[in-house]
C-alpha cells in the first residue's frame, strides 16, 4: 500500500533530544500547545528547534469549527497562573519569538483578552529581547478586547481569516462572518501602536485562485501587512475532508501574488501554518532589531 | 548489538497512531543515522521516520498496512 497523500505532503517523524526537551517542559508546566491539539504535522520539526506555539485560555473551545480538532465544549475557569507558566516555558526553551494563540472563549465577558495581555506582559518581563506574536480569536467582533490585547504591544497581532468569503460560513459555523473577521483585523490595524497585523488562510477547501486573490485584497484593505497561506490537512475523520491538495507551484504563485499585491511579508507552502517559522517575519521586516 | 527502533512519541494523544504505508529499506540494508527507514501515514499527512542510529536492518517488525502506536516496534537494527 502507498500513502493516500500526494508526495509533497510528507514531513519527518523525528524526535530527538531537543524534541524530548521541549516535550518535557510543556508537560511539566502543564501547558497546552496548538502543535498537539491541532495534531500539527510540523510538530517534530518545530519541537526539535525547541519552539512551540502555546495555546492559552485552557484547551476547551466554545466553538466547533469544521476544520479544527481542538476539543469543543464547556471550558474550565481561567487559570490565573497560566501567563507565568508560559513565560517560564519561553525562558527555559530560550524562545526568541514566542507565538501565543488560544481557544475561543465566548463564555468570558472579554473573551480572554486581559489574560492574553497578561501573558504577553509576563513573557516580555521574563524574557527581555524576546518578541511576541499573538494569534487571537474573533472576540465576537467586539472592539474593546482587541484594544486590550493591543495595549500589551505584541510585535505581531494575528487573526486568521481562514478561508475565502464564499466558504467562510461553512467552515466557521456562522458565529461571526467573513466581514466580521476582516473587521477584527481592521480594528487592530487602526488601533495598533507598533504591532504588525497578520492573517492566515488555509487553501484546499475548494476555493479558486481568483477567490484567494480577492481575499488577499480584503486583508490588505483591512490593514494587514503579513499573510501566511497553507494547505488544509484533515486532523481526523471527524473534520471536513480535504477538497483539493494544492500543488507546490500554486503556493509559489500565491506567495508571489501576495507580495505583488503589497504585503510586506508573505509566505505560502503546503506546510505553512500561521505560526510556522514566523520569526522570519520580524527578521525580514526589522533586520536591525532582531539581528543577533 | 541490536537496537530496537520504535515509533517516537510526538504528542500525547491519538495523533501518535500511524499506519505503515511503505518501507524504504529492506532487511539486510545498511543505514546511516538520519536515513529514512519507513513512511508512515496519519489522518493528516505522511511522515518519514529517520533512523536514530547507524546499522544494518536485521528484522522488519511492522508490516505495510499495520497500525503502530507511539512506542511500538518498527524494526531491529544491528
Amino acid at each position: 500500500m502507498g500513502s493516500p497523500f500526494p508526495d509533497w505532503i510528507k514531513q519527518s517523524w523525528a524526535s530527538g533530544e531537543s524534541s524530548e526537551f521541549t516535550k518535557s517542559i510543556v508537560s511539566r508546566l502543564g501547558l497546552h500547545t496548538v502543535c498537539q491539539s491541532a495534531r500539527c504535522p510540523n510538530q517534530g520539526e518545530c519541537w526539535e528547534r525547541r519552539t512551540a506555539t502555546f495555546m492559552i485560555l485552557g484547551n476547551v473551545c466554545t466553538r466547533n469549527c469544521s476544520f479544527c480538532s481542538v476539543q469543543s465544549g464547556h471550558p474550565e475557569a481561567l487559570d490565573p497562573d497560566e501567563p507565568a507558566r508560559v513565560a517560564e516555558a519561553v525562558r527555559e526553551l530560550n524562545i526568541k519569538h514566542a507565538v501565543i494563540t488560544s481557544v475561543t472563549r465566548d463564555d468570558l465577558p472579554d473573551g480572554g483578552a486581559a489574560h492574553f495581555a497578561r501573558t504577553v506582559e509576563a513573557v516580555r518581563a521574563a524574557n527581555p529581547g524576546t518578541t511576541v506574536e499573538v494569534l487571537v480569536p474573533d472576540f465576537l467582533g467586539a472592539e474593546a478586547p482587541i484594544r486590550t490585547v493591543l495595549a500589551s504591544v505584541p510585535e505581531v497581532f494575528g487573526h486568521n481569516i481562514e478561508t475565502v468569503e464564499r466558504l467562510y460560513d461553512s467552515l466557521r459555523r456562522r458565529k461571526i462572518g467573513y466581514r466580521d473577521a476582516l473587521r477584527v483585523l481592521g480594528t487592530a490595524a487602526a488601533n495598533q501602536s507598533g504591532s504588525i497585523v497578520k492573517s492566515a488562510l488555509m487553501v484546499g477547501h475548494g476555493e479558486t485562485p481568483a477567490e484567494v486573490r480577492s481575499t488577499l485584497g480584503d486583508l490588505l484593505a483591512a490593514g494587514c501587512e503579513a499573510v501566511a497561506i497553507g494547505q488544509y490537512l484533515r486532523p481526523s475523520p471527524r473534520q471536513r475532508r480535504v477538497t483539493e491538495f494544492i500543488a507546490p507551484e500554486q503556493f509559489n504563485k500565491y506567495e508571489a501574488m501576495a507580495r505583488e499585491m503589497g504585503f510586506k511579508f508573505a509566505v505560502a507552502g503546503p506546510f505553512v501554518r500561521s505560526s510556522y517559522r514566523s520569526e522570519e517575519l520580524l527578521q525580514r521586516l526589522n533586520p536591525a532589531e532582531t539581528d543577533e | 548489538m541490536s537496537y530496537e527502533v520504535t515509533l517516537p512519541s510526538l504528542g500525547e494523544d491519538a495523533a501518535d497512531l500511524a499506519t505503515v504505508s511503505q518501507w524504504l529499506v529492506k532487511e539486510g540494508d545498511t543505514v546511516a543515522e538520519g536515513d529514512d527507514l519507513v513512511e508512515m501515514t496519519t489522518d493528516k499527512a505522511a511522515f518519514n521516520v529517520p533512523s536514530p542510529v547507524a546499522g544494518t536492518v536485521a528484522e522488519i517488525l511492522a508490516a505495510e498496512g499495520q497500525e503502530v502506536r507511539a512506542g511500538g516496534l518498527l524494526c531491529i537494527l544491528e
